[in-house]
């Protein structure tokens, strides 16, 4: 009954009113624990905690534990700017948010909104998946930090690895899901073409996690015969995809952006071998000590996105340790000036904010199914191993000129 | 042509698979006037039965053991659970199953997790059947195709030319007069349900193993399948064949098109007004493959409220 | 019949939704907003079933064409037009209309089982369309806008916006009720029992039923700008099934039959969802598991029994039955608490963290955490527990229930009309 107690809490403290404690640090998840993205909501969660627990392992913030509370949006835009003022209303200070770039979008205009009417009072956004362009264009706010990469990112380090190891071929074909987030991907694969010394044969964009059949599109991509696919798209579409490319013995590389979402190497099976994915993190890219250390407190090693939404937290780790509100008060935006002028160290490499849009700067892993790996993927004997890493500052992109960030008066 | 050669098998083949889930619906509609909302949750209880039976017995097994346990739940939900809501006529029946998807959607996610599970064919179906212009069609669609050609046949045949479909016919026109000829109606009912689940059962575990089985297998399915019986004339069985290829070969050859009424309205020369309008007029037809059984429900709804092969309501 | 004490009931409940909120935290603002936006929601969609039997399974679609419609006109609002910030959802009710008159033209052409199907494809229609229409819906990301400040009134706080949502409501609500006292409204009612004499009668049935229809979008359009107003934003999830499920689950749990019904389900649900569904992930497991006892042996719904019990207040012999119905709520909660028990310990033995930590400890079964204690997952008490409150719960439920079904036959069935809902407690 964690609701009803904090409920009960919060009353409490306003009869009594007497600060008997300091003010402790409020996170709040609020993410896809039911619903159709549960699967992903979840990872999020995970290490969310778990990067929470390492900050009151080591003494908490503003003299008390950091409080943590997860509030389930169900997948639904909606129900996230329902839950949003749950959590404004609990207290919350800082949000996280991953699975999907519409809660996204949803997330960081009620964030905008709140900050604007309640001055003095403000709630930063991490946003630790939300991938969509307009997050950090045309949607850009001093309080988001996008704490994950983007289509040109990831499509741009997948050009340089696979064109480096000889498997991107000179004819790229790009099929993606028809949103944003696919719309950004297919832009940056026609972007790269140039650099990466290919054409687009043909590029397609499908409905969103509703189609069953994918028999059709590869008999389209199968006419192209192009070299090497890019895919945006995850889950179902992306399984089902790949799927019906096997089955059709069709001969391409896929360059993806999600293969390593937890269910997609066993149901692919053999199939999944050879396939590129550019990722934030990956186990095989570092020494292991990090994966190891999430394992003693998790049970089990990072998968999917849990391994760079850990480094949110220990970037926010960090840039707490840099303020100081002596157990008064908890002023939010010296919290967010302190983030974005922190460079935290993942083993991947220097991960930091870019001012002008809070887009991170930071490392993109490029790696390939292979037998026998290190880290095996979903208890198969499949798993990824590392291409390269291409360091922050070859991957970023510049500012988009939509965004212009109102900054708070110092 | 290689292009319509391939969307036309792909075509076909999707087509059957989505007669197969459908046939249990219509069946059990067409037999005792329940439209069962968990039918496509039957479909999705069959890839998991069939998913945690095959992990043990092998594929074979779990594809006969699959059929059987969903089956006998459907049998149970005729028995216990519908004769309570009879009384207060279909719609309580409707919004019953309703119910009932609800909680086995939930209840598979408490016992098998929010993931996909790794369901797989065996190795030995595995393969390609043949080659059209230098792509491999695999066997397993033929496969799908012909457990749905199979299961046609053998529910008209069951219904048209055996006694015991007379006594099912019999039982859903005149249920009192069957009963006084000696037939005990309740139980002709009871086994009509659970057929019906247990073809939708047969489909899961069949598909299943083709596409990925997870939570969300039954809604994604589900509003397809009913949107073929609307189409296709509720009760129909060869309405709803009919139905589920024309969906099918619609969806299929969607994909490869990329028209959109800015393109058609170029030939009467106001295509650049309607690139200028945007909107819907410049979606692509490709883009939208997924939409297109649902505009198709609609004219079919204008053209013949009854549906391609339905008797009038 | 508004009776004199039914008016005073009514002017005290109003009253305490007016009073009242100021003094309440910001979250259960909140959460009473979401009352009303769901109550509206349900009494519109039931006016479709309740009044004239039609079944929806789609009204997400003008929900969502209501929130869609209030969002273009704030920001048109917000962009300079003079246009009042109170009537916004004066744009959703148009744009409900309007749509509702066309979808409802093809809905209705079928009944029955027809037209729920009908209705779920033409709200999956809009799901499948709205993000890729950018112009209309803003593809995946949606809309969104902000509140104009109007006479004065800035609409920054939630309480602004609560006697905004507040007052909608009950002017919807009211004419709600009064359409089902007017000739059309009866006659509605009468296409529910028997569509064939609205037709000897000379009436056109399809006519009636697309207005029917369209006053139902209309209603439920305006409940979505509402929802707009409040939370500012709107995308294209509005149209998922799930928000079409939510208001069936909704009204048929609060008793369709009767025109505070739907308000009672709103109400429970929302309330419900606000306390528990951050706890527990099988949360979506009993709300599906509520409604089908509901629809097994209650199938009036909870307005059904209450308004059943109220009718019969005289002829029951209260201090009687008192003690029973004690009873029956003593083991109606031993049930649930053995339910969830079960269902808690199922899902957690089944979940992923527990696989993790059975991995880790090499297929043993360690303990797990469960409701602040610790239970061994071979432990007789774990499993015995459940199973004694199950049963004992069922006893007790089944003894109470043979009790007050005695009672009520006791009573005869003088009281009885034909018009009168089943008893709920169900004699047979």
């Amino acid at each position: 009954m964690k609701r009803l107690a904090m409920i009960a809490a919060t009353s409490a403290a306003a009869l009594t009113a007497s600060p008997l404690h300091a003010e402790p640090l409020k996170i709040g998840i609020i993410e896809s624990l039911s619903g159709a993205q549960t699967s992903t909501g979840r990872l999020y969660a995970n290490a969310v905690k778990y990067g929470v627990d390492r900050i009151n392992e080591a003494g908490g913030f503003n003299g008390e534990p950091v409080v943590v509370t997860e509030y389930d949006n169900a997948g639904g835009a909606p129900d996230a700017a329902d839950k949003f003022r749950n959590a404004v209303a609990d207290g919350v200070d800082i949000i996280f948010q991953g699975a999907s770039s519409a809660i996204a979008g949803q997330l960081t205009e009620d964030v905008r909104k709140h900050n604007l009417r309640n001055p003095g009072d403000e709630v930063i956004f991490i946003n630790l998946g939300g991938e969509a362009m307009e997050l950090t264009g045309e949607k850009c706010q001093f309080y988001h930090f996008r704490y994950t990469t983007t289509a040109p990112m990831r499509v741009n380090a997948l050009v340089g690895a696979m064109k480096e190891s000889g498997d991107l071929g000179t004819k790229v074909y790009s099929i993606n899901q028809n949103y944003s987030w696919g719309q950004d991907m297919q832009a940056a694969a026609a972007a790269a073409a140039a650099d990466g010394g290919y054409t687009v044969v043909d590029e397609v964009l499908h409905d969103v996690n509703k189609i069953q059949d994918f028999a059709p599109f590869v008999a389209r991509i199968s006419s192209a015969a192009p070299d090497t696919v890019f895919t945006g798209n995850w889950s179902n579409d992306l399984l089902l995809l790949m799927k019906a490319a096997g089955d059709a013995g069709l001969d391409v590389t896929f360059a993806t952006a999600f293969l390593d979402q937890p269910g997609n190497i066993a149901n692919a099976g053999k199939t999944a071998i050879g396939h590129y994915i550019a990722n934030n993190y990956d186990n095989a890219a570092t020494d292991g000590k990090f994966a190891e250390d999430y394992k003693t407190a998790t049970g089990h090693y990072p998968i999917f996105v849990e391994g760079h939404s850990a480094f949110a937290l220990g970037a926010l780790q960090q840039a707490l340790g840099t303020v100081d509100f002596g157990g008064g008060d908890i002023d939010v935006t010296k919290i967010a000036l302190a983030l974005e002028n922190t460079t935290y160290e993942t083993p991947l490499g220097p991960v930091s904010v870019r001012k002008e849009d809070h887009q991170t700067i930071r490392p993109v892993v490029v790696s390939k199914v292979v037998e026998n790996p290190k880290y095996p993927a979903d208890e198969t004997n499949m798993g990824f191993e590392t291409v390269k890493v291409i360091a922050g500052e070859d991957a970023i992109y510049p500012v988009q000129d939509s965004c212009k960030m109102e900054r708070p008066a110092e | 042509m290689e292009f319509a050669i391939i969307s036309t098998l792909n075509g076909v083949t999707y087509g059957l698979l989505l007669f197969m889930v459908s046939a249990g619906l219509t069946l059990i509609f067409g037999m005792m006037g329940v439209l069962n909302f968990a039918h496509a949750s039957f479909y999705m209880m069959g890839a998991y039965v069939a998913y945690a039976v095959s992990s043990v017995f092998g594929f074979w097994v779990g594809i006969l053991v699959a059929p059987i346990v969903v089956g006998l739940a459907g049998m149970a939900v005729e028995r216990f659970l519908l004769p309570r809501v009879h009384a207060h006529g279909h719609a309580h029946e409707l919004l019953l199953t309703f119910g009932l998807a609800l909680i086995i959607e939930e209840l598979i996610k408490i016992f098998f997790g929010d993931f996909p599970v790794n369901y797989q064919m065996p190795a030995e179906l595995r393969f390609s059947a043949f080659e059209v212009f230098g792509a491999t069609y695999p066997f397993y669609r033929l496969f799908i195709g012909a457990v749905a050609v199979v299961m046609f046949a053998a529910l008209w045949v069951l219904l048209t030319r055996t006694r015991t479909g007379i006594v099912v016919r019999a039982a859903e026109r005149l249920p009192a007069m069957a009963e006084a000829l000696g037939h005990n109606i309740p139980i002709v009912f009871m086994f009509v349900f659970g057929t019906g689940a247990a073809l939708a059962g047969l489909a899961g575990a069949v598909a299943g193993a083709f596409y990925p089985t997870n939570p969300n297998m039954a809604l994604e399915l589900g509003v397809i399948v009913f949107v073929v019986v609307v189409v296709g004339g509720l009760g129909s069985l060869k309405g709803s064949l009919l139905a589920s290829l024309m969906i099918g070969l619609f969806s299929s050859f969607a994909v490869g098109l990329d028209w959109s009424l800015a393109n058609l309205l170029g030939v009467v020369g106001l295509g650049d007004w309607a690139r200028s309008v945007g909107g819907l007029l410049t979606l692509e037809l490709s883009s939208i493959s997924a939409t297109i059984p649902f505009a198709l429900m609609l004219i079919v709804l204008l053209v013949r409220p009854a549906g391609l092969m339905g008797e009038r309501n | 019949m508004m009776t004199m004490r039914n008016l005073l009931l009514l002017a005290v409940a109003l009253a305490l939704l007016v009073i009242v909120p100021p003094f309440l935290g910001l979250g259960w603002q909140n959460m009473l907003v979401n009352v009303l936006i769901a109550s509206l929601f349900a009494l519109a969609f039931n006016l479709l079933i309740g009044q004239a039997g039609l079944l929806s399974f789609g009204h997400a679609a003008y929900f969502g064409v209501g929130a869609f419609a209030a969002l273009h006109l704030m920001r048109a609002i917000e962009g300079g037009l003079p246009f009042p910030t109170p009537l916004v959802p004066l744009a959703g009710a148009a744009a409900g209309l309007l749509i509702g008159l066309i979808a409802g033209y093809f809905a209705t052409m079928r009944s029955g089982v027809y037209f729920a199907l009908v209705t779920l494809a033409i709200a999956e229609l809009f799901h499948s369309l709205a993000p890729q229409l950018e112009g209309v819906f803003g593809g995946e990301s949606g809309i969104s806008s902000m509140r104009m400040p109007w006479n004065g009134i800035v609409f920054g706080s939630m309480l602004e916006v609560y006697y905004l949502t507040l007052a909608w409501v009950l002017v919807c609500g009211l004419a709600l009720w009064a359409y089902t006292r007017t000739p059309f409204g009866r006659l509605t009612l009468a296409l529910r029992d028997n569509e064939q004499r609205v037709r000897f009668l000379g009436y056109s049935a399809h006519t009636a039923k697309v207005i029917i229809f369209t006053v139902s979008a209309m209603l439920t359009a305006v409940a979505g700008s509402l929802q707009a107003i409040s939370i500012e934003t709107a995308n294209y999830s509005l149209f998922a099934s799930n928000v079409s499920a939510q208001v069936v689950l909704q009204t048929f749990v609060g008793g369709s039959t009767v025109f505070f019904g739907p308000v009672i389900g709103a109400t429970a649900f929302t309330l419900f969802s606000f306390l528990v569904s951050d706890l527990t992930r099988s949360w979506v497991f009993y709300q599906g598991l509520i409604f089908v006892l509901v629809m097994l042996y209650v199938p009036t719904g909870i307005g059904g029994v209450i308004q059943h019990h109220i009718h019969n207040r005289r002829q029951l012999d209260w201090r009687n039955m008192a003690g029973h119905y004690v009873l029956a709520f003593v083991g109606a909660l031993l049930l649930t608490a053995g339910v969830v028990f079960l269902t808690e310990t199922v899902a957690v033995l089944f979940g992923e963290d527990y696989a993790m930590v059975r991995h880790n400890a090499e297929g043993g079964l360690p303990p797990f955490e469960l409701f602040g204690a610790s239970w061994n997952p071979t432990g007789l008490l774990t499993w015995l527990l459940p199973i004694v409150l199950l049963i004992g719960g069922g006893a007790l439920l089944i003894r109470a229930r043979r009790r007050i079904s005695t009672i009520w036959d006791r009573k005869g069935p003088s009281n009885a009309t034909a018009t009168e809902p089943l008893l709920a407690g169900g004699a047979k």
